[in-house]
């Protein structure tokens, strides 16, 4: 019974003529917004679609392959203090070299603990994810030569991506981090349509089902881990220029908690139900503690009691129902 | 020698104390399938609800009791109104619970403040024996007793009375054991009471040994974790083994490689699992 009530909420595609248009509109509502924005909204904004691609690199786990994990910024982390500590340890200055090193780092990573975790299903997988994200934690607090500790390591502001002539700035940044999950967006739909996606959509409704028809569904399993990772570790090496300083509390537990947070808001059945998820959390998270610095846990707590007794699908749902609604009104007017 | 053999006590008394503080975690996961990521949180309410009942002057041994039972309340809240509508549905427990984690740890910090809490032990028991020329303080043999007595409790309610078997059958088929006449609902009402009875008066019969702030609660809940994989759950004795084990681990290791202290209980827990996946003395799927 408690099975079947899991899978009630139907997987929601765009599937009508016109999600182009819709898909147009959006891209160009993101491409537009900084332009009427003050710089620190675009700062907040371009911090919520950095998000977006760690929330869409969870969710190939917990929207398609059902594994829900609690560590997921470890691989974010990893990234971001692998690039950060060549810049500011080393004296790396490119973004070409730094970003793709921290990229690999969080893909070595995530093939070493995907191992791990992967060897135990269901609460034991969610707990060891838990267990191995505060292990990176605690070596990003304890390494205090290489990571600063507490302090954090000073980052080094926009990157730099060695254009003659070109330094970016809050604007700039902003089309990057956009054009960036714009790719990833892309990247993830191909391998969630792709043969492979499909399998691992087996794999998460009824493992036994795909293994007895031949699949090695460990191996799909761990390899959305791994794919997971690095798309975390993309997230993770932009995070890094966005913040100013690069603290622990970054990557531990509340931030892999925040992150499923945006997931399951944003909804996990609609491919990009989690940037939508990003984008209010990010907000929400923002504005809640600048009114209310000491109390916005609270606020944050209250969200997953709502998410979870009252809006499991999440609100991308609703704005996919919204957008129904609309193209039945208007769809035979316009063709 | 003498070192040697502090450290084995100091490891053993850790352990307890980490017994303790699963012990509540896994009886609600192996006898009743909910999986309470609130329960660190529940171990700081119990502490801070002790600590409430003893500035009004009550003794230590009532204290204890008043911290847990109003923990075990709370607890009982959380289950009627929230958890009770998630049935098998773990990882909607775990995002529930999560969340509470968030909402009591900020409640916590705003009655009682940031700071780190810490206790006397009582009078009677705040004396420390010799072995040797080290000594050893009497209140950590209590709280090895007292675990060693909890151990003993729950695995003769579980394992041999008639209300334990109800638990384990509800656990297996729920439908079947309601079927024939069992109000379940009560019963595992009263095993989340329990559990989360048994993890606030941890946490405040811990005091004198584990000082309590709200920052802490992911990391009781981790320990408590690691405990219960390394352990495995659906049975008392692999609890209690799997946090000796760990115990002595992290006691050991922290006096012969203590450049690699933190990382000691981690390590032992992924080897432990890469060999026996499904813990010490679990019951494997």
């Amino acid at each position: 019974m408690g099975e079947a009530k899991n899978n009630t909420a139907k997987w929601v595609w765009l599937t009508g003529r016109h999600n182009r248009i819709a898909y147009i509109i959006v891209g160009l509502f993101f491409v537009a917004l900084p332009l009427f924005m003050p710089p620190y909204l675009q700062g907040v904004m371009t911090k919520a679609l950095i998000f977006g691609i760690f929330a869409m690199s969870l969710n190939l786990l917990v929207g398609y392959a059902g594994l829900f994990s609690l560590g997921h910024a470890a691989y974010f982390g990893v990234a971001a203090y692998t690039s950060s500590i060549l810049t500011v340890r080393y004296g790396v200055e490119s973004f070409w070299l730094a970003a793709p090193a921290g990229i690999l780092m969080a893909v070595l990573v995530a093939g070493a603990f995907g191992f791990i975790a992967l060897r135990l299903s269901g609460v034991y997988f969610l707990l060891v994810t838990l267990a191995l994200g505060q292990l990176l934690y605690s070596v990003a607090l304890k390494w205090q030569t290489v990571t600063g500790g507490t302090n954090g390591l000073i980052n080094v502001g926009y990157p730099d991506l060695g254009l003659p002539g070109f330094t970016m700035n809050a604007m700039s940044f902003y089309y990057l981090v956009f054009a960036v999950l714009v790719i990833s967006l892309f990247l993830l739909y191909r391998l969630i349509e792709s043969p492979f996606g499909v399998a691992l959509q087996g794999v998460r409704d009824s493992e036994t089902r795909m293994r007895s028809l031949g699949y090695n569904t460990w191996l799909y399993k761990y390899i959305a881990f791994v794919v997971a990772g690095l798309f975390a570790g993309v997230a993770g090496v932009l995070f890094r220029h966005y913040s100013t300083v690069l603290v622990p509390t970054d990557i531990g537990v509340l931030a892999s908690t925040l992150v499923l947070l945006m997931v399951i808001i944003g909804g996990d059945r609609v491919f990009w139900g989690p940037v939508a998820g990003a984008i209010l959390i990010t907000f929400i998270v923002h504005y809640s503690s600048i009114y209310t610095p000491e109390r916005w846990p609270l606020i944050l707590g209250g969200l997953f009691v709502l998410a979870v007794m009252f809006l499991r699908g999440g609100i991308s749902i609703y704005l996919v129902k919204l957008w129904k609604r609309l193209e039945y009104h208007y769809g035979s007017i316009k063709s | 020698m003498e070192t040697i053999l502090l450290n084995v006590l100091n490891g053993i008394t850790f352990g307890i104390m980490l017994f303790l503080i699963a012990s509540g975690l896994a009886v609600i996961y192996g006898f009743m399938g909910v999986l309470n990521l609130a329960h660190g949180v529940f171990y700081i309410l119990g502490a801070y609800f002790g600590l409430a009942a003893l500035a009004y002057g009550v003794p230590f041994v009532w204290a204890a009791l008043v911290g847990g039972i109003a923990v075990g309340l709370v607890g009982l809240v959380v289950e009627l109104v929230f958890l009770k509508r998630l049935h098998k549905q773990l990882n909607e427990q775990v995002l529930l619970t999560l969340g509470f984690v968030y909402i009591f740890a900020n409640l916590a910090r705003w009655i009682w403040g940031p700071y780190a809490k810490v206790i006397d032990a009582p009078a009677i028991v705040s004396g420390s024996i010799n072995i040797g020329s080290a000594s050893f303080p009497v209140y950590r043999l209590v709280i090895i007793a007292a675990g060693l007595a909890l151990a003993a409790g729950l695995w003769l309610f579980t394992e041999k009375t008639r209300t334990g078997s109800v638990i384990r059958a509800g656990m297996d088929d729920k439908e079947m054991t309601t079927g024939l006449g069992v109000n379940y609902g009560l019963v595992s009402s009263a095993v989340f009471f329990t559990g989360t009875f048994v993890g606030g008066v941890a946490g405040f019969i811990g005091l004198p040994i584990i000082p309590v702030y709200p920052g802490m609660v992911f990391d009781i809940l981790l320990l408590a974790l690691i405990v219960i994989v390394v352990g495995g759950v659906g049975r008392i004795e692999g609890t209690l083994l799997g946090a000796v084990v760990i115990g002595l681990i992290d006691s050991l290791g922290k006096a012969y490689f203590p450049d690699f202290a933190y990382f000691t209980m981690y390590l032992a827990m992924i080897i432990i699992l890469l060999v026996k996946p499904s813990g010490l003395l679990g019951r494997g799927k």
